[in-house]
């Protein structure tokens, strides 16, 4: 905005926005926010706050490449569809379901059941402890059979006329045994035998364990065994054909079991397998990356942004360490997948599957995190970064003045509207104060990234915020309050529109004078950029001229394509030559369109009002839509139409057109789905539209609800045509380009320009 | 709201729960399907769980390294089940986790099975419904009702998926029914049943506005699942079939092995979360923008490797293009079956005179339509039997009926007895007499105008004229104005500000295209969420099987041996 003395024009600059102050400068409205606003109202200053953090990651963010571009407007694309309601995907997080715990039940009944059994198994461990306390080599067996018999009484072999296990009868052959643990007696066949080291250790690991656990390993089997022996009490007469196996104690298969499950717990408790020893010691190293990776990155932004908190030396030291661990996780993993290929029994299918598994996430995880790992800048190169920044921060100084100069003109122009707009800025800011709401989120206005970033109107400012307020009063269910705010909304809006009426005659009058500054600036902001540029630049320059070309501006939607772009590239990139639906789609603008709402509409024309740096910047992902142009032509309500100038159908699919004029979506009578003609009805909350007005292609047609309203019925039509034709070129040219057929090129952009000249005059007219 | 989210959140909080160290995550048929359409593979991986084992398999390993968690239903097999697992315990320590109430008698008997105190948690989490997304949940019961009434099993088990639900939502409310339906007004009282049995559970902060639960039945609108559908998810479930998230290509020409069976998760497949409420034309021109996105992305071997920075690249970026691979070769390929399906069936002009049955009231012109299609060998069986189906419909009590030339006409297309008996159940099933509301000629004043005013306009999209009548209803009870005469509330208390937390179910199963009505809704209107449930979620085909098994069978139109036969399959 280099033309200063405007009387229409629009404030912008840093304006204090409690009391519409114009500042000169960042740091000086902040401080002038600190002396005169400090007890107003703290919220607001953490407004101001998030404003600069937004402004400096958008600068972070611009610096990097392409692809994060289209990622982040894919994002942001749920939120501009939705207007009024709220996307199911977006809705706020909720907390945790009901749940009920059933664990004190739990083991209310299960301390009754187990005191059972721990007293069992004790039992048994006291037992053998005793049967082997005494040398049983040097000792005479009879003696060995009454220390026995003294452990636990015998059952009476009368009481037992069968194994109680097998069910053969006892005989003379068939001789009675007596288990020396509970006292039951069963067959030879089904008598088990202990051995003395064993029996050793069981015990003596018992005595460890028993102090601090109280869980016996016992099953249903030893149940059953353990009240058997429970039901004799007699002592009974001994069997005395017993056979001497001194070194071992006879008992009972049940005895025996739970011994052996006890063994099995013991050892369980003691051995760990080697797959825990290396998973543990995989997580650690995991848990370290956890730990440097954010901090390796946090250093590598920085330096790759050129400034200079960290040192090159110190982040590169950083990056190696990383590495070694990474390489390590991988080593480990690798490690666990081929643990015990080799064994003979080869080891369960379920636990080959356990590590797979466990090598895969850990390839995962690598993959995740070594791709955020940038790279650092060589030395040469971060020289040259620091430069460049060096550079940047003189540039936007010079910025800064300017516009504060130029804001200091347009304050005395615009009393008149100040009055009400700083008692609206009051109101607002008063009721930030009680929601609940907005604590946490600091400023809403911004946080919701819907686009702006520094409002260069502060109207527009005001109305996004209440716009936002009104959400959250929504939210938070405040009626009477959401009226109020719907009210002052509808008053800023008026006055809006009205202000956009008076500048855009102005501001077409300006155009010629602010040609040649905006140029300038253009060529040293961009043309180092790229080479690649310089193609493109040829084709667009003819709308760079016409653009608004703060700084400022370009930031928020370098970061935040709308979504509104992004449809109706789809129609313009239309390039896919397989798939049989390709005929179909062209011709669909219906549904997305109709459902755009202003906001995204408003936010698309600036977007593509950019084209210029964008197709510099992040050129890949936007080369396609070529001008506000093309989206404009996507855009007509004409379906018809479309299909003819749509050029890459022209060019790919001639024979598909036929086919496609039965295709369901193209429905031409689709009544007024042209969301401008709605701006009357959606507020803008895109405040960063009125720069679009500059523009003489695209203002007279859309952006600007008065001149809709004003405009004959006829123009449009052969504007349309003209646009058309503008659009097909402009294909043309993209496609000439993909071949590199640089001479056609040439041609056609002049044919182009010739065409926009055309355009602009005829534009020019009516006006 | 979030049905998605609210499993989602159980899921975590149990995993959590259970500490670091390697977990196995030990389930029933229907947890798994619960489990898998809230997490993938790979999410639930780096949350240390590397095992998913099922609690009936037979010949799982004792691993004592690992922690297991238990997600369950509280079946009695599961209880079962479990108490042999504990009596023997293969892991180290158990987190058992049930889906929905269950019994202190089973907890008693797991209790005294935990001989070696192994169990570590007991707990209720009450992810007990398919959460397909945010706002849509399911509870894949095919076959819910026997004649008009539940199938007692199942009247239990959807008891409890709707319950689970409330609870997961921590929703306690107010309960309306259609009243034409019998199962409705059963169903309606068994969740009044448990709300007042658990009502310890059902204490909620209370809300300014109580939440609303409204239990539709399917047979009040039969026309919307008999329709061919135009938006992604829909459209994919109608001609592919979509189960649990998965969808089985095997049955397309030429599938390259990997892709036989694809998943299409809007948790996890940007484009799929970005593309499934948009109709097909605009999914070709998307996939289009995806391709070239990737052929961006695809490294060109020739000119870009040449130097050790650009190889390093490639390696930093494979895995991020492996993955968005998958995602083309997936999109790709549906998308292209879709298409393929839609000129080999001849859909769109199939679909043209769908919607003109389903959305008009001319009579002859529909009729002709129908008898023209009827003729054109491109249209299938299946197809054409479903045109007859919303003829007989629409035209049930019409004076120049002519269901029964269709039905010949049918015969000599060579139809199968099948589809043919169908015609007549379907009508039986869904017919006027059945109907709470009427579906097809407007009320009141205002809709008349409306239809009026359309009628002058046009129409936007032929193939999308259609508004599910669940539209309708919602409408009326966003504003205030359903009728109580037809939807009356459980018990004496009524709402008497508007609703704002709604929780429609429909008995019978609910449609995408009803589940793109409320995500629409819900865009657009504010301070109002609705979630969706149903028994299941139903293309033609699956809900033509539900007529079927609920055994209804037609009541003279066609042929007695018709009404004897399908009478003798229940």
């Amino acid at each position: 905005m280099a033309t200063l003395d405007d009387p229409g024009e629009v404030r912008e600059g840093f304006l204090c926005p409690l009391c519409l102050k114009d500042l000169q400068s960042f740091y000086q409205l902040q401080s002038h926010y600190e002396e005169e606003h400090s007890g107003e109202d703290r919220d607001v200053k953490g407004q101001i706050k998030s404003l600069v953090q937004k402004a400096k990651k958008a600068k972070n963010k611009l610096l990097k490449r392409e692809g994060d571009d289209r990622a982040e407007a894919g994002a942001h694309g749920y939120e501009s569809f939705s207007y009024g309601g709220v996307d199911p995907y977006m809705w706020e997080p909720q907390e945790l379901g009901a749940v009920r715990s059933h664990l004190s039940d739990f083991k209310k009944h299960r301390a009754a059941r187990i005191d059972h059994y721990v007293v069992e198994v004790n039992k048994l461990i006291i037992r053998l402890e005793k049967l082997t306390a005494f040398d049983r080599a040097n000792t005479e067996s009879a003696k060995i059979r009454a220390i026995e018999k003294s452990v636990v009484p015998w059952v009476n072999d009368q009481d037992v006329p069968f194994c109680p296990d097998c069910g053969n009868k006892f005989s003379i052959r068939n001789r009675r045994h007596h288990c020396r643990l509970c006292g039951s007696i069963m067959c030879k066949k089904c008598m088990e035998l202990i051995g003395l080291p064993w029996a050793n250790k069981l015990t003596s690991a018992s005595k460890d364990s028993l102090s601090t656990h109280t869980s016996p390993s016992q099953s249903p089997n030893s149940v059953h065994g353990s009240r058997r022996g429970s039901i004799s009490s007699m002592s009974s007469v001994s069997s005395v054909l017993d056979e001497k196996d001194d070194d071992r104690i006879r008992c009972c298969a049940h005895c025996k079991d739970t011994l052996l499950k006890r063994e099995q717990q013991i050892n369980e408790k003691e051995h760990t397998p080697d797959i825990v020893k290396l998973y543990e010691k995989l997580r650690l190293c995991m848990e370290k990356v956890d730990q440097k990776a954010p901090e390796y990155i946090s250093m590598a932004a920085s330096l790759n942004a050129g400034e200079t908190t960290y040192s090159l030396e110190h982040a590169s030291d950083l990056r190696l360490e990383v590495q070694k661990v990474y390489e390590l996780i991988d080593a480990l993993s690798k490690k666990i997948l081929t643990l015990g290929l080799n064994q003979d029994p080869p080891p369960h299918p379920h636990t080959l599957r356990l590590q797979r598994m466990i090598r895969y996430s850990a390839t995962l995880f690598v993959q995740e995190k070594l791709l955020g790992l940038m790279s650092l800048p060589t030395k040469e190169q971060f020289e040259e970064l620091k430069w460049k920044r060096k550079q940047d921060l003189e540039r936007k100084r010079t910025m800064e003045r300017q516009v504060s100069l130029e804001s200091q003109r347009r304050l005395e122009v615009r009393q008149s509207g100040l009055s009400s707009r700083a008692a609206n800025g009051e109101v607002t800011s008063l009721r930030r104060g009680p929601a609940p709401l907005r604590k946490a989120e600091g400023w809403l206005p911004l946080s919701e990234g819907q686009g702006q970033r520094e409002d260069p109107d502060p109207l527009l400012q005001q109305i996004h915020n209440i716009t936002s307020f009104i959400r959250q009063a929504k939210a938070a269910g405040r009626v009477d309050e959401m009226c109020t705010l719907q009210e002052n909304l509808r008053q800023l809006q008026d006055e809006y529109d009205q202000q956009q009426t008076e500048k855009a005659i102005e501001l077409s009058r300006r155009q010629a004078e602010e040609e040649d500054l905006q140029r300038e600036q253009l060529q040293m902001l961009w043309e180092r950029e790229r080479e690649r540029e310089q193609e493109q630049f040829r084709v667009s320059s003819f709308h760079t001229r016409t653009r608004s070309l703060d700084f400022r501006e370009l930031t928020p939607f370098q970061l935040e394509p709308s979504p509104g772009p992004r449809t109706h590239l789809t129609y313009a990139l239309d390039l896919d030559p397989s798939p049989p639906q390709s005929g179909t789609a062209p011709e669909t603008p219906s549904p997305t369109v109709a459902r755009v709402p202003g906001q995204g509409m408003s936010q698309h024309s600036d977007t593509s009002s950019l084209n210029p740096f964008a197709q510099g910047l992040c050129s890949p992902t936007e080369e396609g839509v070529a001008s506000p142009a093309a989206a404009e032509a996507a855009l007509c309500p004409a379906a018809a139409t479309l299909k003819e100038y749509n050029p890459f159908e022209e060019e790919e699919e001639e024979g598909e057109q036929e086919k496609a004029s039965g295709n369901p979506f193209g429905d031409p009578d689709r009544p007024g789905p042209n969301p401008f003609d709605e701006e009357d009805d959606h507020p803008p909350p895109g405040p960063s539209s009125p720069p679009a007005p500059g523009n003489p292609f695209e203002e007279p047609v859309c952006t600007n609800p008065f001149e809709v309203d004003s405009d004959e019925a006829e123009e449009p039509i052969e504007e349309e045509l003209l646009l058309q034709q503008i659009d097909n070129i402009k294909a043309y040219i993209f496609d000439a380009k993909q071949c590199g057929r640089l001479d056609e090129v040439e041609v056609l952009t002049e044919n182009l320009r010739e065409l926009k000249c055309t355009l602009a005059k005829q534009k020019g007219g009516p006006d | 709201m979030n049905v998605v989210f609210a499993v989602k959140q159980y899921v975590s909080k149990m995993i959590e729960d259970s500490g670091p160290g390697m977990k196995v995550l030990l389930m029933d048929k229907e947890t798994t399907g619960i489990v898998s359409m809230v997490y993938t593979q790979s999410e639930i991986l780096q949350k240390e769980v590397y095992l998913f084992e099922r609690i009936d398999s037979q010949n799982r390993e004792i691993m004592k390294h690992l922690k297991a968690i238990c997600f369950l239903r509280p079946t009695k097999e599961n209880v079962d089940y479990l108490i042999q697992e504990l009596r023997r315990p293969k892991y180290s320590i158990y987190f058992i986790y049930f889906s929905n109430v269950i019994s202190k008698s089973d907890v008693k008997s797991l209790a005294e099975a935990d001989e070696q105190e192994v169990v570590a948690e007991v707990q209720e989490f009450y992810g007990d419904y398919i959460a397909v997304n945010p706002h849509l949940f399911s509870l894949n019961i095919l076959g819910c009702c026997q004649g008009r009434n539940w199938d007692p099993a199942q009247l239990s088990r959807t008891t409890q998926g709707l319950t689970a639900l409330l609870l997961s939502l921590k929703k306690c409310p107010m309960i309306r029914y259609q009243l034409s339906s019998e199962a409705a007004k059963r169903l309606a009282e068994c969740v009044k049943q448990v709300i007042t049995k658990e009502y310890e559970l059902f204490e909620f902060r209370r809300t300014e506005v109580p939440p609303l639960l409204l239990i539709l039945d399917r047979c009040d609108d039969a026309i919307t699942p008999l329709l061919n559908q135009w938006t992604y998810q829909a459209m994919v479930h109608e001609l592919l079939g979509i189960n649990n998230n998965r969808i089985d290509l095997s049955r397309v020409p030429g599938i390259s092995k990997d892709l036989r069976e694809v998943v299409l998760s809007a948790e996890n497949d940007e484009f799929y979360a970005n593309n499934m409420y948009l109709n097909f034309a605009e999914i070709g021109s998307n996939i289009k923008n995806l391709m070239e996105d990737f052929q961006k992305r695809k490294p060109k071997e020739q000119q870009k490797l040449e130097s050790i920075a650009d190889m390093k690249a490639f390696v930093e970026n494979y895995p991020q293009f492996k993955k968005m691979s998958g995602t083309v070769s997936k999109h790709v390929t549906v998308v292209g079956e879709l298409s393929r399906l839609v000129s080999e069936r001849n859909l769109l002009e199939v679909s043209e005179v769908e919607q003109e049955l389903a959305c008009q009231n001319d009579h002859s012109s529909a009729l002709q339509n129908v008898k023209r299609l009827l003729q054109n060998p491109k249209v299938t069986e299946f197809d054409a039997a479903r045109l007859v189906m919303l003829y007989a419909l629409h035209y049930e009590r019409h004076s120049s009926n002519s269901l029964p030339g269709l039905i010949v006409d049918l015969r000599n297309k060579g139809v199968s007895e099948k589809y043919r008996k169908l015609v007549s159940a379907v009508v039986e099933y869904g017919g006027k007499r059945v109907r709470g509301s009427d579906l097809f000629s407007p009320k009141d004043a205002v809709a008349i105008t409306k239809q009026f005013l359309k009628g002058l306009k046009g129409v936007e999209n032929v193939y999308t004229q259609h508004q599910p009548f669940l539209h309708e209803t919602l409408d009326h009870l966003i504003k205030g104005r359903l009728k109580e005469n037809l939807y009356p509330y459980l018990g004496p208390s009524t709402l008497r500000d508007r609703p704002q937390d709604i929780i429609v179910f429909v008995i019978g199963g609910a449609t995408y295209e009803e589940a793109l009505t409320v995500y629409n809704l819900n865009r657009t209107t504010p301070g109002v969420r609705i979630v969706l449930g149903g028994t299941t979620v139903h293309n033609t085909k699956s809900f033509l099987e539900e007529v079927l098994s609920s055994g209804l069978h037609s009541r003279g139109r066609e042929s007695s041996q018709v009404t004897s036969r399908s009478a003798s399959r229940r």
